[in-house]
């Protein structure tokens, strides 16, 4: 990926713009690219090229000389990101820095953001779960919100379109409420979570414990290599075995010739003119020289991230649009959701001191949906529903650190791996509100002079209803499946913290309650495209970025063919 | 004599860091000596040799290093002087002088200079003194995380240190950094002991 064309001051005109280059803006670059569309990416950040950026990629821990901890100028540089408890020395670099970004937490929200080439598709979790028909309906069905404008099957031969590209191992079961995937062979279970798999499904009748789907090849694909099991994914992966744009997205669009990408380009705002009634390019501004420029095309797909795209519509007014580009209906900024997940309940399983397990594998269980799928499932407690992640795995030296041990026979002893524990957490859906939102916040502008984002949003009574029975479901089926010393818990956090904001543009049949169509189109702007999370028109209780990736490759192919008839 | 150098050129001539008796001895005269062998970045004297009897007596050699032969005290001075704040330094600091003047009335010694059956002592009671870490799901702690105090998040430390050195990671530890495939369920004695990745 040598030759991207990063001097793009020559040639301010492209058949397509499209604004970052994380999970959704990378395959908008690919399906448009290799549809012949010069398109420009628009990368507010570094670049960050496949292997050769990847600095601690292949580090052991004492490659780093403070063993991956912080020092406190990067601490205070990633003061929000910390929150996470994700951030290390081997990943820092690929974490926004906090102090240049700043926003406003009206209500306690964590905003993870990674400005680089590929965003944060190098970080994710790269957990893989289609919706269903039971999300695509929910809203409808309870009130909330408003009617997704499409259904499964709009969407079903998307998600097989980008899957067998991406590549998504797991095992295929048939649920209805889980549609399987175009799969690579499944991951393995260890020996203990097969042991408590086969004991909560013989206790909880519809009950299911799965390996983890997730966008790790397990054989080849491409020219990419086979998941080496280091378990080093979010350094960036040598061998491009998980997906990421860097290593998969960019570079098929790349291959196509068409491809441009600018980095350091903040976008200021979309264009809008108002003699054609359509935009015409966006306005960035040179992260590093401050210097504003103009580029011009005939589509823009903004994949910003859910909050920065939101951003970029709420500043790019006009005479037409003056509370933002597309906000007609005033749903620009609201319906703000992610999934809770902090709560759960971990055990120790008796007995299989004799197993182990070799590879430190990059993904765990899966327990879906089980409540609210039918009148036989259904609970008068709350509405939706929640899955479970989780693991097992032996206890390491970490154990001594509670051990009331210590000399020498301790210190041997933690040599040898401890009991077998096991987790599971649960991530539950949250309803779209209209209250939950984000606006400018003029008064406090960035260094680069622009409005900052102000966020309103909190958890309300139905995500805490799921999540105290999370916690007694977790215990019970910890309980029956015979773990001992099960610790039950629940760290209520702030919404933000599961990394899956989704709304604040949503999808919608009426222009007058939404903001983009069904095919992801601003609806009083069409060449203007939506489809990152801010799309999103409610949660589901799966991770979203599989879905993210089958709705911009929908829209992409959608706009080329509207291109070709002329009517954008 | 530098003990630490001399470990070195033991450890490169066993291919482990198994000391031969004859140097083992000499290593322990070394000991007697009270002179600082290394310059600290943030501890004073009495502090260092707080730490490094504090790293000794949770995890002394064996038939395998002990936390000093892998410089784990002086590791851990290095992140305290680099990774803390300077109120969380002022607070290592005055922990570590409580504990000595803690162990000061009650024994007339600093920890360091007290025999090793008195350090035990002291350590043991430390340890039953002390709240404990709660469980952690993906770097976070659960639950309602009572203050677990000096002495236990000095251990953690210490063993931190220790285990994540590169003699006990490459050496002791089974140690893959490229394992290549995941087998779920395999024969403990294939591997030994716990994976040290």
């Amino acid at each position: 990926m040598a030759n991207f064309n990063i001097d793009a001051k020559k040639d301010m005109t492209y058949d397509a713009i499209v604004i970052g280059s994380g999970i959704s803006g990378g395959w908008a670059a690919k399906e448009l690219c290799e549809n012949g569309l010069k398109t420009l990416v628009l990368e507010r950040g570094r670049l960050v090229e496949h292997v050769k950026d990847y600095p601690t990629m292949m580090d052991d821990p004492w490659d780093s000389e403070l063993r991956g901890s912080l020092t406190p100028e990067l601490k205070e540089k990633h003061k929000v990101g910390m929150r996470s408890g994700f951030i290390g020395m081997d990943t820092e670099h690929f974490h926004a820095n906090d102090l240049e970004n700043p926003y406003t937490e009206v209500k306690p929200f964590m905003w993870v953001r990674a400005h680089q080439m590929g965003g944060r598709s190098i970080l994710w979790g790269k957990q893989c779960y289609r919706f269903s028909d039971l999300d695509f309906e929910a809203n409808a069905k309870d009130g909330y919100g408003v009617d997704w404008p499409i259904r499964y099957n709009d969407l079903a031969p998307w998600y097989t379109h980008v899957e067998k590209y991406a590549g998504i191992s797991g095992e295929a079961m048939g649920l209805p409420h889980l549609p399987d995937s175009h799969f690579l062979p499944a991951m393995e279970l260890n020996c203990v979570e097969k042991h408590v798999k086969s004991r909560i499904e013989k206790e909880f009748q519809g009950r299911h414990m799965i390996i983890g789907r997730v966008a790790h090849l397990t054989e080849p694909l491409n020219g990419r290599g086979v998941c080496q099991y280091r378990n080093r994914c979010s350094r960036g992966c040598p061998y491009g075995a998980y997906f990421s744009s860097n290593a998969v997205t960019l570079p098929a669009a790349n291959a196509t010739g068409n491809l441009t990408i600018r980095p350091y380009s903040i976008v200021q705002s979309v264009i809008y003119d108002e003699q054609k009634g359509k935009a015409t390019g966006v306005r960035i501004i040179d992260a590093e020289t401050s210097e504003v420029v103009e580029y011009y095309a005939k589509i823009i797909f903004c994949n910003a991230s859910t909050l920065s795209t939101t951003q970029i519509l709420l500043n790019s007014t006009s005479d037409r649009f003056p509370n933002g580009l597309g906000n007609d209906s005033g749903e620009l900024g609201h319906n703000l959701m992610d999934h809770t997940y902090r709560v759960g309940a971990m055990g120790i399983v008796d007995g299989f001191e004799d197993e182990y397990y070799k590879g430190r594998r990059p993904n765990g269980i899966y327990i879906p949906r089980y409540v609210n799928l039918d009148e036989k499932t259904k609970t008068d407690k709350f509405l939706r529903g929640f899955g479970y992640q989780g693991s097992g795995g032996r206890a390491g030296w970490g154990a001594g650190s509670n051990s009331e041990d210590f000399g020498g026979d301790f210190k041997d002893s933690l040599m040898k791996p401890g009991p077998w524990e096991f987790f599971i957490t649960g991530f539950a859906e949250c309803l779209p509100y209209h209250e939950n939102h984000v606006y400018l916040d003029k008064n406090n502008l960035d260094k680069w002079g622009q409005p900052t984002l102000a966020i309103d949003c909190e958890f309300k009574e139905n995500e805490k209803a799921m999540n105290r029975q999370i916690r007694i479901d977790a215990k019970e089926m910890l309980e029956r499946a015979g773990l001992k010393d099960i610790v039950d818990f629940d760290n209520e956090h702030e919404p933000g913290f599961g990394i899956h904001e989704m709304g604040t543009a949503r999808m919608g049949r009426d222009p007058k309650t939404s903001v983009l169509n069904a095919t992801n189109q601003v609806h009083a702007c069409k060449n203007v495209f939506v489809t990152d999370g801010a799309c999103m028109t409610s949660s589901s209780c799966v991770n979203p970025s599989l879905t993210y990736m089958a709705l911009t490759a929908r829209a992409a192919n959608h706009a080329v063919s509207e291109l070709k008839k002329n009517n954008l | 004599m530098n003990r630490r150098n001399a470990l070195r050129k033991t450890a490169l001539m066993a291919g482990s860091a198994m000391a031969a008796p004859s140097l083992f001895s000499l290593l322990q005269s070394c000991k007697q000596q009270n002179r600082l062998e290394w310059e600290p970045l943030f501890f004073s004297e009495d502090q260092a040799r707080f730490i490094s009897a504090f790293v000794d007596t949770i995890l002394p050699r064996t038939d395998t290093p002990g936390g000093l032969d892998v410089k784990t005290d002086i590791f851990l001075d290095l992140v305290i002087a680099k990774t803390y704040d300077p109120k969380a330094q002022q607070n290592m600091a005055s922990e570590i002088d409580k504990f000595n003047a803690e162990t000061k009335a009650s024994f007339g010694k600093v920890f360091a200079e007290l025999s090793e059956e008195d350090k035990k002592a002291v350590l043991k009671k430390a340890e039953a003194e002390t709240a404990k870490f709660n469980p952690k799901v993906w770097g976070t702690a659960v639950g309602d995380q009572k203050p677990v105090g000096f002495y236990r998040s000095l251990k953690s430390m210490v063993l931190w240190g220790y285990f994540t050195s590169e003699e006990i990671g490459k050496n002791h530890l089974s140690y893959d950094p490229i394992p290549g495939e995941f087998r779920g369920c395999i024969p403990l004695s294939e591997v030994g002991n716990t994976w040290s990745l």
